[in-house]
């Protein structure tokens, strides 16, 4: 068995697939040896899967095909996670033994070539399981607005990936529109945007947190680099929670809190409004109010 | 850093901004939104932003921790009470409010008011009953006792129960609730049910305790919210409304004729007068009419005042505008003039109540510091300053005020119970 376990897994398991007739869709019995085939369990133990391990794999997508289990389990373990953080991740997410070997081998191979890898990976696929299903175009397009756009550098997009995978899976304009409140709104650097995990926290509580600091007083968006009062730091705004933030940055009680976010969500509800109805009665010439940009929509 | 600008829509629409941030061109409210390439003196920074870059200088050192609170208070929006219009047929308002959790903060106070005047009673006998027994009493009516013996200290009780219980009816929502009232809906006689109104600014109203058949001078009326609550009152024997703005007079009368109907109307007399001048304009005639000697003459002083939480959020008409700096600095000269003739226009034994919407002292205390030094001084006139403190016992479920004003009250915004700021003290011509 050793010599057998140093040869590719790949190699190992299709081959012994071969060999095995297809697949019935049983379920595991309690006998060590369940009618569908010795031989498919064996494989995966091969792989490095323990016998109830395998048994759960085998439970999981029933009319696959065994191939096609074993390659996407397999693939797995060489994107270096562990047999626990594969089978977990499989049982949350069965629909990625659909996926393509290829498809799938890609898709690792692109997630490790921007840093997440080995250990990295397996928490962020932990956090996100749907990660491994995100077309590599939006992959790219996200990479590429933190990079070209909003001027990450390779270490801190590497941070990023690794603290807020979830950031792959969003929208870039999404993404975009956080980082900018942020970068403009707020006056942050990336630098501390990355220590602070800005894209770990919604939109709206970082919207929250800010405008219930600044209408107090207590943050200054900075004019020319500049504040007249010293800003909290971003990672203690969205980092503590909800009670340490309102006890000791904003001297503020939960009560007052809570009325704040009504207010606020109805002001952006009722901007939103008046947004939507200028956007079908505002002449050409009004639309330059405000940016110097030229992009139109 | 055109990458990091982004779509030029998007970024315009995150860098607008709402009330209390750093405001440039093109990024007023939407209320009062003009086409700015237009405005010939749009100013490089806003007027909003200078107003609570001053407010910030000087509340903070009065108010200490409360000024983030009350900040923040003035920069959300604020709560408004529905005044019921006691001359339309509106008993369908309380049917429909109150199942809404909204109640008439001021019944309310009332209520309070007289639970603690027969409290007073009982405490006098009980206490005569009780000499050395302390463990008998509880908490609760050591507490109820304390209260209702302050009450009588303030020689208040009788006339607060009586004021409080006048008609004045306002309905609130709880604290901490944000619900909106709908708009006020006309009767069948065209007369609207309901006014609009930050709640606040009835109390200055309720101090000054209107009784029947009083004439009232309402000295700075416009735009006529105040003058309206006297109205309701229903004890103006005649209301001399003035005010100095021939614009802000317009919409006095607008309230007067879609609120009043006109056998109320025509014991309401509308003046454009400089309140500075009413006693030389208006006294001697004023009080022939009245029939001299037999009707005191209250009289409300609502100065123009630098209104805080318009002029934080609201670019229109501030005046913390550059052009209007010297306006702003002779405010407080303005309104010590404003109350000295009010109180020359008070006949001995009357009562003038001051009021602002401003928390600044140099526009409170100070002023009334001053009238009452100048009307010693220079008209031999004393004054006594009336305790309102019961005012913040009695109203503290509803608004939120400080409890540190040398003189007079002072109702402070705060998010849970966005009113004010209403500042008023209430002087008694001796």
């Amino acid at each position: 068995m050793a010599a057998l376990a140093l040869l590719p897994a790949r190699a190992l398991l299709s081959g012994a697939g071969r060999a095995l007739l297809p697949a019935r869709a049983l379920p595991a019995g309690p006998g060590p040896c369940p009618r569908r085939g010795c031989g498919e369990a064996a494989a995966l133990r091969a792989a490095g899967f323990s016998q109830e391990q395998a048994r759960r794999l085998l439970a999981l997508q029933p009319r696959l095909g065994p191939e096609q289990r074993e390659a996407a389990a397999a693939q797995l373990l060489l994107l270096g996670l562990s047999a626990e953080a594969a089978l977990a991740l499989l049982e949350r997410s069965p629909a990625l033994l659909r996926l393509p070997t290829e498809r799938l081998r890609e898709r690792a191979e692109e997630l490790r070539r921007l840093g997440l890898d080995g250990g990295r990976l397996e928490r962020a696929v932990r956090r996100s399981p749907q990660l491994l299903h995100v077309p590599r175009k939006r992959l790219r397009a996200a990479v590429r607005l933190l990079r070209e756009r909003c001027l990450f550098t390779a270490e801190q997009l590497r941070e990023v990936l690794g603290t807020c995978p979830a950031v792959l899976q969003e929208e870039p304009r999404t993404l975009h529109h956080q980082f900018q409140y942020a970068y403009f709104r707020m006056g942050v650097q990336q630098k501390e945007m990355v220590k602070a995990r800005l894209f770990q926290t919604p939109f709206a509580e970082l919207r929250n947190r800010h405008i219930f600091l600044e209408r107090r007083g207590l943050y200054e968006t900075p004019h020319k680099g500049q504040t007249q009062i010293s800003n909290p730091k971003l990672k203690d705004i969205l980092q503590l929670p909800e009670e340490d933030f309102l006890a000791s940055l904003a001297y503020s009680t939960p009560e007052e809190y809570e009325v704040f976010k009504k207010l606020l969500a109805r002001e952006e509800e009722e901007k939103e409004e008046e947004d939507v109805d200028a956007l079908y009665t505002e002449d050409d010439d009004d639309l330059d109010s405000g940016g110097s940009e030229t992009a139109r929509e | 850093m055109a990458a990091l600008g982004g779509r030029g829509r998007a970024a315009a629409a995150l860098l607008r901004r709402g009330p209390g941030t750093a405001a440039g061109p093109g990024a007023a409210p939407r209320r009062h939104r003009h086409k700015e390439k237009w405005a010939s003196t749009a100013p490089r920074i806003a007027s909003t932003r200078l107003a609570l870059h001053h407010f910030d200088t000087s509340y903070s050192l009065r108010l200490g921790a409360l000024w983030p609170s009350v900040r923040a208070g003035l920069l959300c929006e604020q709560k408004y009470g529905a005044l019921l219009n006691n001359f339309a047929a509106a008993d369908h308002v309380p049917q429909e409010l109150e199942p809404l959790n909204a109640a008439d903060f001021v019944s309310e106070a009332s209520q309070k008011a007289q639970q603690w005047q027969r409290g007073a009673a009982v405490g006098a006998v009980a206490r005569g009953c009780q000499e050395g027994s302390g463990e008998g009493r509880t908490v609760m009516q050591a507490e109820m006792m304390a209260q209702a013996e302050m009450m009588a200290q303030a020689e208040m009780s009788p006339p607060l129960g009586a004021s409080i219980s006048s008609k004045i009816k306002c309905y609130t929502f709880p604290r901490g609730d944000i619900t909106r009232f709908r708009p006020a809906r006309p009767d069948s006689l065209g007369l609207l049910d309901y006014y609009l109104m930050d709640a606040a600014s009835l109390l200055p109203v309720l101090a000054l305790n209107v009784q029947p058949g009083d004439f009232v001078l309402d000295l700075c009326a416009a735009p006529g919210g105040k003058t309206l609550a006297l109205l309701q009152t229903g004890f103006c024997g005649h209301l001399a409304a003035n005010d100095i703005s021939i614009s802000r007079t317009k919409r006095l009368y607008q309230i007067l004729h879609s609120y009043v109907p006109r056998e109320v109307r025509d014991t309401v007399s509308v003046t454009s007068y400089d309140g500075r001048d009413w006693d030389q304009v208006k006294g001697g005639t004023f009080h022939k009419g009245a029939g001299a000697g037999s009707v005191l003459l209250q009289v409300l002083v609502d100065v123009p005042c630098t209104t805080d939480r318009h002029s934080a959020t609201e670019e229109d008409n501030n005046i913390f505008h550059k052009r209007r700096t010297k306006e702003r600095q002779m405010l407080p000269m303005l309104q010590l003039q404003l109350l000295m003739a009010g109180i020359l226009a008070a006949k001995p034994g009357a009562e003038v109540v001051y009021s602002t919407c401003s928390l600044s002292p140099l526009q409170n205390e100070c002023v009334v510091e001053r009238a009452l030094d100048i009307a010693e001084a220079q008209f031999n006139i004393s004054i006594h300053v009336e305790d309102l403190s019961h005012f913040r016992t009695l109203f503290q479920e509803t608004f939120s005020f400080f409890s540190d004003c040398r003189l007079g009250e002072l109702v402070l915004p705060h998010l849970t119970a966005n009113f004010g700021p209403m500042y008023f003290c209430k002087l008694r011509r001796m």
